[in-house]
């Protein structure tokens, strides 16, 4: 198996809160993240395809069209539909980019979606399948 | 979904010749659980690093494995026993099955691999 793993990067800002909860609530789920104001991050993305032979151009144009700039330089909760009510937690973040890519990079398999918030943590999702 | 959180923290051992080496270790923690409906997280990053601070950081950071620690008398400290002793200290106080794997390592140019 020849995996092909290619590099994003975008930075936004997100609060870390429910709407329908209250302030205090939101404080101790989310703790300082749950700032009105806002905060961001420099995110970086890294994507692991499958069956990707020729995966540059074509896959720069499509996660530019569909996740960077919908992401980049955005307030995620005011200024995207995907987290108008969604929470953006790294891990609803990279689900989301899951969820928009991989019906998009056929013929090619999304195999892994690792999301970057910080050098301090990270996540990795592989949709229905398994953590290898 | 895999959440991984990282830490640095400095400690010194001693080899079985007797020489005393120092790292700025590096420890990266990765759990492996469902994303939690409500709160869109697979767990508080805050209890993790609560976590990792007081079985990893508050044990070892500054100390000497040997000298310092209770867990280096039955087998000598390498990256390897260490490892997988950074793994069992954080298996126990995390919530059963939550851990995934622990990656440590002594420089930028090793890391020993720790997993369930």
């Amino acid at each position: 198996m020849t995996r092909v793993i290619r590099r994003y990067a975008f930075s936004a800002a997100h609060v870390l809160a429910r709407g329908d909860w209250s302030d205090e609530r939101n404080r101790a789920v989310y703790g300082k993240c749950a700032n009105p104001s806002g905060h961001g991050h420099n995110y970086r993305i890294e994507l692991t395809l499958e069956n990707a032979p020729d995966a540059g151009a074509q896959l720069d144009a499509v996660v530019r069209e569909r996740v960077l700039d919908d992401l980049d330089g955005r307030f995620l909760n005011r200024e995207t539909r995907g987290f108008a009510r969604l929470v953006p937690t790294a891990e609803n973040i990279a689900r989301h980019i899951w969820d928009t890519l991989s019906p998009a990079v056929a013929p090619a398999r999304l195999a892994c979606v690792r999301l970057v918030e910080t050098s301090n943590n990270s996540v990795e999702y592989f949709g229905s399948e398994p953590a290898p | 979904m895999l959440i991984t959180r990282r830490l640095e923290f400095s400690a010194s051992y001693r080899d079985r010749k007797g020489a005393t080496h120092g790292h700025n270790w590096v420890l990266e923690v990765t759990l492996d659980g469902p994303v939690d409906a409500e709160t869109g997280m697979v767990i508080d990053l805050k209890d993790l690093k609560d976590v990792m601070e007081r079985e990893i950081e508050a044990r070892f950071d500054h100390r000497s494995l040997n000298d310092d620690t209770p867990h280096f008398r039955e087998r000598p400290p390498t990256p390897e026993t260490f490892a997988e002793l950074c793994f069992a200290l954080l298996d126990a106080a995390l919530p059963e099955g939550l851990l995934h794997r622990v990656r440590l390592s002594p420089t930028d140019d090793l890391t020993i691999e720790v997993a369930r």
